[in-house]
């Protein structure tokens, strides 16, 4: 039986809907002097065509429901998410973390879907992915991280050759804007503590003031300007992996130091500028990021100093009256006072050095959350624990 | 020939919630010991020993903990040994949210709680407490602001939530 019998047959005699999808048969279509001006009896139209939603629209539903963090969005549909899913050895429902405050599932897909919306690129998808693993650490205390009335942030540093890979600034504006993976990835990372751990503003993430640092706040370890291991060396990782760091932190404060000439005499300006009342660390004791300018760096260990010896001289100088520095909202330990004093560090390794930005003498201080939380390094990896060298590992 | 033009839908990117129980304790009839769980944010302390001078109890036992941050393993060890717990204070994001967590472990060991939070944070501390699947956690709301006020006004704040605090405990 031909096409056109089997259809008047089915119908008998008068052509109508036999296929369960649509409803709409290429034989319809076929037929001469069919009784169907449409081509199609069911669907209200021949041909859908999809287009992609406004983007204004989107941001707005998006904002109303306190999904952004205020700016628009990219917004995240099937075919975008799936170019990021290419970029995971893991399923799409696979669960990287449990975020607190809601308990929300990271799924793969909810972190893509997150990315998206941040503007990331799909390449980006193994960092951010890591990233949402190392907040969930324990010593990294995420709970108190999203709920504190502080105005901490989650600074993300990259190391190693993904972090070239990716395109990731580490050099001339490094913390400020103009670079796609340094404004998207810490804004993933943000939409993410929104989205999947409830730390809405006001709602699960009660911060007085908050942060700007708390839109993005993400970017690479000059490698090739620092005289000295970096940062993943420094915590075991070869020098050809890549990592990320998540580390509680303060915006950054500036320390402009033009005049210096000695390693001395520029410890001394970042101590001075790092020896404050009023942080974290002043009253619990703990990690501070110091983000040496490549300038300072040089003329630092052309002095002879090593990155330790920079550690220790930091950790060992920095402190604060207990007067002003037991201000806090948790009591200090009494451990933590000397002579009327308190450090604002426990120990050399709390001073977390990294070397990024590009010509000048400047260099940044970022205080931490104190004792309540410890930096996280993670080398990036394929479900089966091999390090990802290069994303042309996930295309194998 | 009829052409329809669709948006493309969007993805919903908020989380599906990690669903848990946590089965509550009841109050104990008997309340030989209670402890109570300091966490060192100003002004928890007197609310504490105002909360004392009111509760008949033969014995109390005072534990300190960190704010905004996990109690010890040994500070929950040594809280779960008393009949009761009453934790203080939640007045700010990080120390509302470990008071609730730590008040979470305990009551999964056995011991009942009563968290104290401020009202600005007590909302929160309630829909933390449902997260973890203890919507019915005992959270008692004290007047905020508790730091930086003077110790009259603590002692009359805390005055204020005792009655309540009786009728939960007879």
């Amino acid at each position: 039986m031909d096409k056109k019998e089997d259809l008047k047959v089915k119908s008998g005699g008068k052509p109508k809907i036999i296929d369960n999808s649509c409803g709409c048969l290429i034989d319809e279509f076929i037929i001469e002097n069919s009784p169907n001006e449409r081509l199609c009896s069911v669907q209200e139209a021949d041909f859908e065509v999809f287009i992609d939603p406004d983007v204004e629209k989107v941001s707005n539903q998006f904002y109303m429901k306190k999904e952004t963090d205020g700016l628009p969005i990219i917004p995240p549909t099937q075919s975008r998410v799936n170019k990021f899913l290419k970029y995971t050895d893991l399923k799409p429902d696979e669960v990287i973390a449990i975020l607190p405050p809601k308990r929300g599932t990271a799924t793969v897909e909810k972190i893509a879907i997150n990315s998206v919306m941040a503007g990331c690129l799909p390449t980006f998808m193994p960092v951010i992915q890591h990233t949402i693993k190392a907040v969930s650490h324990e010593k990294f205390n995420l709970p108190a991280i999203n709920a504190t009335t502080h105005p901490i942030a989650i600074c993300t540093i990259l190391n190693g050759p993904i972090s070239h890979e990716i395109g990731i600034n580490s050099n001339m504006g490094c913390l400020g804007p103009g670079n796609i993976a340094n404004a998207t990835i810490g804004r993933a990372l943000r939409l993410c503590m929104i989205n999947i751990a409830g730390a809405v503003p006001g709602i699960g993430d009660h911060a007085t003031m908050g942060s700007p640092a708390k839109y993005s706040y993400c970017f690479g370890e000059a490698e090739d300007e620092s005289p000295w291991e970096s940062l993943h060396v420094d915590r075991g990782s070869n020098a050809n992996e890549s990592t990320i760091t998540v580390i509680a932190a303060e915006a950054p404060h500036n320390v402009n130091d033009h005049r210096s000439k000695t390693a001395e005499d520029i410890l001394d300006t970042i101590i001075h500028t790092a020896a404050v009342a009023g942080c974290n660390n002043s009253h619990v004791p703990g990690e501070i990021l110091i983000i040496m300018g490549p300038e300072h760096a040089k003329t630092v260990y052309e002095d002879g100093w090593g990155k330790y010896d920079v550690k220790r001289y930091i950790h060992e100088n920095t402190s604060v009256p207990v007067k002003l520095g037991d201000r806090g909202g948790r009591k200090m330990d009494k451990e933590s006072i000397t002579g009327g004093e308190v450090k604002l560090t426990r120990k050399p390794e709390d001073v977390v050095l990294v070397v990024a930005g590009g010509p000048g003498r400047h260099s940044m201080v970022a205080h931490g959350f104190g004792k309540s939380s410890e930096s996280v390094t993670m080398p990036l990896k394929l479900e089966d624990g091999i390090s990802l060298f290069t994303l042309e590992d996930l295309k194998k | 020939m009829n052409i329809k033009i669709k948006e493309r839908e969007v993805l919903n990117p908020l989380a599906e919630k990690d669903a848990i129980k946590i089965k509550l304790n009841p109050l104990p009839q008997k309340k030989r010991v209670i402890a109570l769980l300091d966490n060192t944010k100003p002004n928890a302390d007197l609310i504490l020993h105002t909360i004392q001078e009111n509760l008949k109890s033969s014995k109390f036992v005072h534990i300190k903990k960190p704010a905004g941050d996990s109690a010890t393993s040994e500070q929950i060890k040594q809280a779960t040994k008393a009949d009761l717990v009453i934790l203080a204070l939640g007045d700010c994001g990080s120390c509302t949210t470990w008071l609730i967590l730590d008040a979470l472990k305990l009551e999964k060991k056995g011991t009942p709680t009563i968290s104290v939070c401020s009202h600005v944070f007590s909302p929160f501390a309630r829909e933390l407490a449902e997260s973890y699947g203890a919507n019915s956690l005992r959270i008692m709301e004290i007047e905020h602001p508790l730091a930086g006020q003077s110790e009259e006004s603590v002692k009359t704040k805390t005055q204020n939530i005792i009655n309540q605090m009786n009728k939960i405990l007879d």
